[in-house]
């Protein structure tokens, strides 16, 4: 199946390169934002073309990512390319352009997002790219549609694991346990492409380079959150055998320095790249 | 021949006195009302006139003209039927009226005295406008009693009250109802030691109650958000005398005390269903304005269950009596301003499906979905709650387990503590102190204030928010008994502020 007639905005064709769609949740938890960031940026750095659905989370998260790793993207609409959805990406979108990507869209001027066209958006991107990851993908989510049409297509699928906890994780874990390629890091990816040359290694060994550092660790707190599962302040003072009090002033110092954030309800730690700490 | 009593009608918590005036005179038998009366009031001539009759008295037939002065007040409510009465008992004894007293009742046709709204707030008026003694029906002698230095006639029927002003056999006045002290005995029936885990939001539901503060708790359905809002009560001192006083006047106005006992020392609690018309909430009606559930929780607890379901006009229309402690209702009879000093305890889900953020169950919810709902909250009513805390379910496994979580009797202490320590400094709660005040009062050590203005730069938190911040600050010193806002009581107070977390 060919894809279908689309509109187009900025350079189009892109650049001749491995394209690779960076898929997964609209509201991702801070770790799968993490990782579909710094995926973003070193597959671009690697001249590879991210594409992504222009959406909230990790959609968004990839094409920043890619943007700044000074990368083309390519974002595909699920409205017509006159309408920017959600409209707060406005900016991102215009982001895109100015970087030398594109926006596709296969539905007429002025179409509005609708939920039933977000499937058919989902098939076109998969079909655009030449493999898939999904970062993290609750059951049932649009990023497993674009998973299945990238099968279909006959395209690379690949996974990012994350924690057994967490419901983001259950679909990536499924398409993992049926066959995806497992994702640890940019260069698990530009392997399945072909690119890089000292890749693959031995894949039970451990990795030598996770892309991400560890905030340090000068609350003992930090050491008990997770960064994909929230925990509560309860939750940790009753670890740590502290008053709730005291527990909820030093998880705000935390916070004011960046090493903790809010996600939903709960603590979470904050990751943040290796480079910026080195 | 001329007879006349003193009485009074009420305009919201205030009582205006009205002087009944009665005349007997020559012309055509005719009985006529003036002076503004509405038709309650009208519709009074035809009570009076029976209970006069089967009272045993004798109803002049003459003409009677009745003057309800001053004649341009509106005058409403059943509560001058007995004035009336008595007034014309009076011209035909030629007798004058009593001195300093005042009369309030409504007549039964067999002349017996019956029950009228506002008992309490009427004699508190009247105690205040130079009155010492009232007259009122029997059935609301308690409430009346409630009043210092007035002394209280019962009142069974309009014979024996007639009977009593022309000296054929007094009415013994009732006693004082006044209790000497505070039996307190408030007891809640939900006790903080039934809740399992939540200690984040136990604390916060502490430092509510400590400082006054208003408190947002957002979680799940079944994360025990209604249960803990109960709690509240059982953790706030009993009501001072002056407090249970303002309490009871409101609940007057409406009908609803207790005969028996019409004081009540626990604070009061109120939890209006999310489906509450605006005039149901904030007050109204036709004519005067009653007060609604916000005046009803003065000095209490106002318990608001999915605060993002409640019509956004009504929400809209709660900010200025969070900001002000009262609430002023204009309406075609007249404008009147009834107390709101409440705690506001308010309960939400994150999201239309309420399991966004839960461990175990995905949120179904779409993205814009959850924008909406959250947008419905947000600003200006947000940035006037002090306290937010997100409440997440206890695991199940845990529910069984520890047993031994702290009591309400023991958290109350400490709230008793902090708050003795704020009337002692400043004369009111720390969620009541205007800007310049807090500044004052509290200043802030220099780390304090770098914390708070740090964090203000990072959120694009607004000068209300800095201010309240402050207070909240305050409160957890004061929980402490720390003279200082040490830096890690600024930084609990700005882990309470959820809404600073989206940017």
């Amino acid at each position: 199946m060919s894809p279908p007639d689309l509109k187009t905005r900025g350079r189009w064709p892109p650049p001749v390169g491995p394209r690779v769609a960076i898929v997964g949740s609209r509201r991702p938890s801070p770790y799968g934002e993490a990782v579909a960031e710094q995926l973003g940026l070193e597959l671009a750095r690697a001249g590879v073309i991210v594409i992504s659905g222009l959406a909230m989370g990790i959609d968004a998260a990839a094409h920043r990512g890619a943007l700044n790793g000074g990368g083309v993207t390519v974002a595909v609409m699920g409205t017509g390319i006159d309408v920017i959805y959600p409209a707060a990406h406005a900016v991102l979108a215009d982001a895109i352009l100015a970087g030398g990507g594109a926006l596709v869209s296969q539905f007429p001027d002025g179409t509005a997002p609708r939920r039933h066209n977000f499937p058919a958006r989902n098939y076109t991107m998969a079909a655009l790219a030449d493999l898939v990851v999904v970062v993290e993908a609750a059951e049932g989510s649009g990023a497993l549609i674009t998973a299945e049409a990238a099968l279909d297509l006959h395209k690379e699928v690949m996974a990012v694991p994350g924690s057994i906890f967490s419901p983001l994780s259950i679909g990536t874990h499924a398409l993992l346990r049926d066959g995806a390629g497992l994702v640890q890091n940019a260069r698990d990816v530009l392997a399945a492409l072909n690119l890089g040359a000292e890749v693959l290694d031995d894949p039970l060994a451990t990795p030598t380079h996770l892309g991400f550092k560890l905030p340090g660790e000068r609350d003992g707190i930090v050491a008990h959150l997770s960064d994909v599962l929230a925990l509560n302040a309860a939750d940790i003072a009753r670890k740590l055998q502290l008053p709730i009090a005291e527990v909820l002033g030093r998880l705000t110092a935390l916070e004011l320095d960046g090493a903790v954030r809010r996600h939903q309800g709960g603590y979470v730690r904050a990751l943040r790249r290796g480079k910026e700490r080195a | 021949m001329l007879g006349s009593v003193d009485s009074c009608v009420l305009i919201g918590l205030e009582a205006r006195p009205v002087h009944v005036e009665a005349d007997i005179g020559r012309g055509q038998v005719a009985f006529i009302l003036v002076g503004l009366a509405a038709t309650t009031v009208k519709e009074a001539r035809e009570r009076v006139r029976s209970a006069i009759k089967n009272s045993g008295l004798e109803f002049p037939s003459r003409r009677l003209t009745v003057n309800l002065a001053p004649a341009e007040m509106r005058k409403e409510g059943t509560g001058l039927d007995l004035p009336m009465a008595v007034a014309i008992a009076l011209a035909r004894a030629g007798k004058p009226p009593p001195p300093r007293s005042a009369f309030l009742g409504e007549l039964a046709l067999d002349g017996s005295v019956r029950h009228v709204d506002g008992v309490l707030v009427a004699a508190r008026g009247l105690m205040l406008l130079g009155y010492e003694r009232v007259f009122v029906p029997a059935v609301d002698a308690a409430e009346a009693t409630l009043v210092d230095r007035l002394e209280v006639i019962p009142c069974v029927s309009l014979s024996a009250v007639v009977n009593h002003l022309l000296g054929a056999e007094a009415i013994p006045p009732a006693a004082s109802g006044r209790p000497d002290n505070v039996v307190a005995s408030s007891s809640s029936e939900h006790d903080l030691a039934d809740v399992h885990g939540q200690e984040e939001a136990k604390r916060a539901l502490e430092v509510a109650a400590a400082g006054g503060h208003h408190l947002l708790l957002s979680g799940p359905p079944g994360a025990g958000k209604t249960m803990l809002a109960r709690c509240m009560p059982g953790i706030l001192p009993p009501l001072e005398l002056a407090e249970a006083l303002d309490v009871a006047q409101v609940r007057s106005l409406l009908g609803e005390l207790p005969r028996e006992g019409p004081l009540d020392w626990s604070r009061p609690f109120r939890s209006p269903h999310h489906g509450v018309s605006m005039a149901g909430l904030i007050g109204g009606g036709s004519g005067l304005a009653l007060p609604g559930e916000i005046s009803r929780a003065h000095n209490g607890v106002l318990f608001l269950d999915e605060l993002a379901e409640f019509q956004t006009p009504v929400l809209q229309a709660l900010r200025q009596p969070l900001e002000a402690g009262r609430v002023s209702i204009t309406r075609s009879g007249g404008s009147v301003t009834y107390p709101a000093r409440f705690t506001m305890v308010a309960a939400t889900n994150p999201c239309p499906c309420g399991w966004s953020g839960d461990a175990v169950r995905a949120c179904r919810c779409t993205v814009a979905a959850v924008d909406t709902y959250q947008r419905r909250l947000s600003g200006p009513l947000l940035d006037r709650i002090d306290l937010q805390v997100a409440v997440r379910r206890v695991e199940l496994e845990k529910l069984g387990g520890e047993a031994h979580a702290e009591g309400s009797a023991s958290v109350r202490k400490r709230v008793v503590a902090a708050r003795g320590r704020q009337h002692e400094r400043q004369g009111c709660l720390n969620a009541q102190l205007k800007p310049a005040r807090l500044r004052q009062v509290a200043g802030l050590a220099p780390a304090s204030r770098r914390a708070l203005e740090r964090w203000g730069v990072q959120r694009g938190m607004t000068a209300r928010g800095f201010h309240r911040a402050w207070r909240v600050a305050l409160t957890s010193a004061d929980l402490d008994g720390s003279e200082q806002i040490e830096e890690h009581h600024v930084l609990e107070a700005l882990g309470f502020r959820l809404q600073d977390v989206a940017a």
